[in-house]
């Protein structure tokens, strides 16, 4: 059964109120329940995720997922139920053409793991690079850039790329690259730890709605030094 | 879904009331693992503290729970772990090294080799390790033509024979040899089973039962209190298709310099997975922590590293094995032709100028995916006998390493030195009296062996040699090493610790001697040479000294360029930060398989 919006608010301040009472990070729920903008919105929400497991009921969070005031909210709820189905577990064990179509139909999920089943054939960047080329469902296209990201991240033994480059991916003309150079340089970011919250918080308030995957880069980072706090 | 942490038993389960108590203090005999001691090969790893559980991930249930009856991984990944041995290979260097023994003499003559075997042990169940259960295991189980026994054939000496096993005492066992035979130091490691458990099943020693008993011991169904151990685990629980737990045996007689009795953690449980991509997203959601990792699944892996803490090991530690490619020197010799051809392949200049133009670099990128080092001996780099050692067991520096670097000039002015230049104009170089010159590249129908083949015959070719490469089926390119009918043929062949294991292929008449079969009827000098060091390398108990000579023919053969060496994959694995001592080698597996893995000395760094 549907809650309306007035319920699903009353329904958040009583997480607050219990989320409160066993000591977590408030700063966090308040984060996802009042800022605008949607990439730190949704780094404090990757970053509640096992909590809104422990929280809410499948049906709580199904209903949060498509209703959810906030995109930090909305994505929480959704990572919470894709876990608690099994995440990528329960996808990869379909076959290639349902996903496919699963993935053409919108589903990133579905995207992964058609892409994670497909990855042996893309044990070199050139190949990723050119099925992202050729590749005509954009779900797909992001679940590939991803994939590449990992060539050329640091610590990749071949296809590794300097900041610089991907600096210039991220805003380049093809979104499976960009996003390829987002997911590099989030692991670059991480890894260097030389940036603080405040700083990445107007990095990605530069960025979003202009340059949406250096924006995405940035949440991954900001996802990663929430998570520290 | 199910929960696969939550054990689903559909065999009984029994674990606490079977074992022991446990030493009530540190063995005098005990073997101290060197963790953190400065000097040796564990300098750099820490104590660790007792507790918590590993859980690692497994594609295969075991098949038994009987070490000398398996003859598959499945199940000595578990044996092994529970029965150890008079000697055992080092975790980190391969040496042979004491296990059970404390250590042992060799006479004079080399014949004679006395263990001593550590004193107050005690299996699992409390009942003490004595020189009865050494002879029980060796004489009544590995040779034992009644049990079906994989480690047998590894025990037969050179002339047929076996090592004759005798007591001397409750603590000392006497193995005596028809012929030195230094290898058997790694042979007898086999693991010890506890007599009184395992006699009664054996007919030899209790006729009231048929023969073959012993082989449909310890099987799956049995019930595990009853299984009974030396090694740092002993299995406490199976799941058939969910999960495998072994906890730690009380009595095992590992400790770290601090006194702490191993293994650090007290169980493992193995999560029986349906294949490996489960396994690598049980690794990926934290189920799991350690994997074996896959080429392909390094760029999924390497971005997460960072955020979920853990570390994707791209090592440079090449795997057991070589590849190689094997210009034939009994070209024609069969048929009586290609003479000058045959000529000019047992030409060691001509030898040198095949290998500076291949491209290894190129190669390890480009066919390994950078995931992997360039080889230029037959010994694999994981055994301690490797000549990039400094000495057996050293770490591996390849400062004698003998390399041919990609030097396509180089290789141009030596072609031209041996008269092979291009006499017709027609842009291939010829034989020196002018014939045409055609070569051969012939491997089987693998992708990573027709990477190699393309990239090598391209490198020919730019070098002006007419060089023709084309997929044959593998009976037929095996037919044509033995048969010496070849012309190059590229290949691999797989590798261990002990270069004795290559006397076959390195000695002049050995069966897979295929780069010049002649030479048993004709060696030369270095033949002679190589054959003299795998005689005396194997006929000396004195490590060092072995490794002198295997370092020495391994250097000779690098010069003589029979098999010409190209690259090996290197060995990846994945752990989370949190399991101590994971970051030396994995705890779950090793370029070299079982052998030298870390479950004792792993810990869980969040208690």
């Amino acid at each position: 059964m549907k809650r309306n919006g007035l319920r699903a608010l009353g329904l958040m301040s009583c997480a607050i109120v219990f989320v409160s009472l066993i000591g977590f990070a408030v700063d966090l729920y308040d984060i996802v329940a009042n800022e605008t903008v949607p990439e730190i919105s949704k780094a404090a929400g990757l970053n509640l995720v096992d909590d809104y497991i422990s929280t809410y009921t499948a049906e709580e969070l199904a209903d949060l997922a498509a209703n959810g005031a906030t995109p930090g909210i909305r994505l929480a709820a959704d990572r919470a139920l894709f876990k608690l189905n099994d995440g990528l577990l329960a996808l990869v064990a379909l076959d290639q053409d349902t996903l496919y179509a699963m993935a053409a139909a919108g589903d990133q999920d579905a995207a992964e793991a058609w892409v994670f089943n497909a990855r042996a054939s893309y044990k070199r960047p050139d190949a990723a690079e050119e099925a992202i080329a050729d590749c005509k469902v954009v779900t797909i296209e992001i679940a590939l850039g991803e994939l590449l990201g990992g060539f050329y991240g640091p610590g990749s033994p071949i296809g590794q790329k300097p900041k610089d480059e991907l600096l210039r991916m991220v805003v380049g003309d093809v979104l499976g690259l960009r996003i390829a150079a987002a997911t590099a340089l989030t692991t670059y970011w991480i890894q260097e730890g030389s940036l603080t919250i405040p700083q990445v918080e107007a990095a990605i308030r530069a960025n979003t709605g202009v340059n949406p995957e250096l924006a995405l880069a940035h949440q991954g980072l900001l996802t990663y030094l929430y998570g520290q706090e | 879904m199910r929960n696969t942490l939550i054990l689903v038993g559909l065999l009984a389960a029994c674990s606490l009331a079977a074992l022991g108590q446990g030493y009530a203090t540190q063995p005098a005999d005990a073997l101290v693992f060197p963790i953190g001691v400065e000097g040796t090969v564990y300098e750099d790893m820490e104590l660790g503290v007792r507790g918590g559980t590993l859980h690692i991930p497994n594609i295969e249930d075991p098949r038994a729970w009987n070490n000398h009856t398996a003859h598959e991984t499945s199940t000595t990944w578990f044996t092994y772990r529970m029965h150890r041995g008079l000697v055992n290979l080092d975790h980190i260097s391969g040496a042979i090294v004491p296990d059970l023994a404390k250590g042992w003499e060799i006479s004079e003559d080399g014949l004679v080799i006395t263990f001593h075997l550590r004193e107050g042990l005690k299996w699992s169940d409390g009942m003490p390790i004595t020189a009865d259960d050494v002879l029980f295991t060796y004489n009544d189980v590995v040779l034992n033509e009644d049990v079906d026994c994989n480690s047998r054939d590894g025990q037969i000496l050179p002339d047929g024979t076996f090592p004759v096993c005798e007591k001397l005492d409750d603590y000392t066992v006497r193995f005596t040899l028809s012929t030195i035979y230094r290898p058997f130091l790694n042979s007898v490691g086999v693991g010890i089973m506890p007599k009184h458990k395992l006699a009664q099943y054996v007919h030899k020693l209790n006729p009231d039962v048929p023969a073959g008993t012993f082989n449909e011991t310890w099987t799956l169904d049995m019930d595990l209190s009853e299984l009974v151990g030396n090694g740092p685990w002993i299995v406490t629980d199976y799941a058939v298709n969910v999960s495998v737990t072994m906890e730690r045996n009380p009595y095992y007689y590992g400790y770290d310099p601090a006194g702490t009795q191993l293994p650090y953690y007290d169980k493992i449980v193995n999560h029986i997975v349906a294949n490996q991509d489960v396994s690598m997203l049980k690794f990926r959601n934290g189920e799991v922590d350690v994997y074996a990792l896959r080429p392909e699944d390094i760029p999924i892996l390497l971005p997460e590293g960072p955020a979920k803490r853990f570390q994707v090991m791209v090592t440079d530690l090449a795997g057991y094995g070589t590849t190689w490619i094997c210009p034939n020197q009994d070209i024609g010799l069969g048929d009586g032709t290609d003479a000058e051809k045959r000529e000019l392949y047992r030409n060691v200049e001509f030898r040198e100028a095949i290998a500076h133009l291949l491209d290894k670099d190129t190669m390890v990128q480009n066919v390994l995916n950078g995931l992997g080092t360039a080889q230029w001996t037959g010994v694999s780099l994981p055994s301690p006998f490797y000549a990039g050692r400094d000495y057996y067991g050293g770490p591996t520096t390849e400062s004698d390493a003998v390399w041919f670097e990609y030097d396509p000039a180089l290789a141009a002015s030596k072609l031209d030195a041996l008269g092979v230049v291009d006499q017709d104009g027609d842009g291939w170089r010829d034989l020196p009296s002018g014939a045409p010159l055609t070569i051969e590249i012939n491997t089987n129908d693998n992708t990573t062996r027709i990477a190699y083949c393309l990239i090598i015959q391209d490198d020919l070719r730019a070098a002006g040699l007419n060089a023709q490469f084309q997929v044959v089926d593998f009976n037929t390119l095996v037919n044509k090493l033995f048969a010496a009918t070849g012309d190059i043929i590229q290949l691999g062949l797989t590798g261990g610790d002990e270069p004795n294991s290559g006397k076959n292929v390195y000695t002049s008449c050995g069966s897979l001697h295929a780069y010049r079969y002649s030479a048993c009827e004709d060696p030369d000098e270095v033949d002679l040479r190589i054959d003299e060091l795998m005689d005396l390398g194997a006929n000396t108990f004195d490590l060092d000294e072995a490794f002198e000579y295997y370092k020495e023919y391994q250097i000779l053969l690098a010069h003589q360029l029979g098999y010409i060496y190209l690259c090996q994959p290197t060995f990846l694995y994945a752990h989370y930060d949190y399991v101590g001592n994971a970051f030396k080698a994995s705890p779950i597996s090793t370029p070299g398989g079982n052998n030298g893995n870390l479950t004792e000395l792993c810990f869980d760094k969040r208690l």
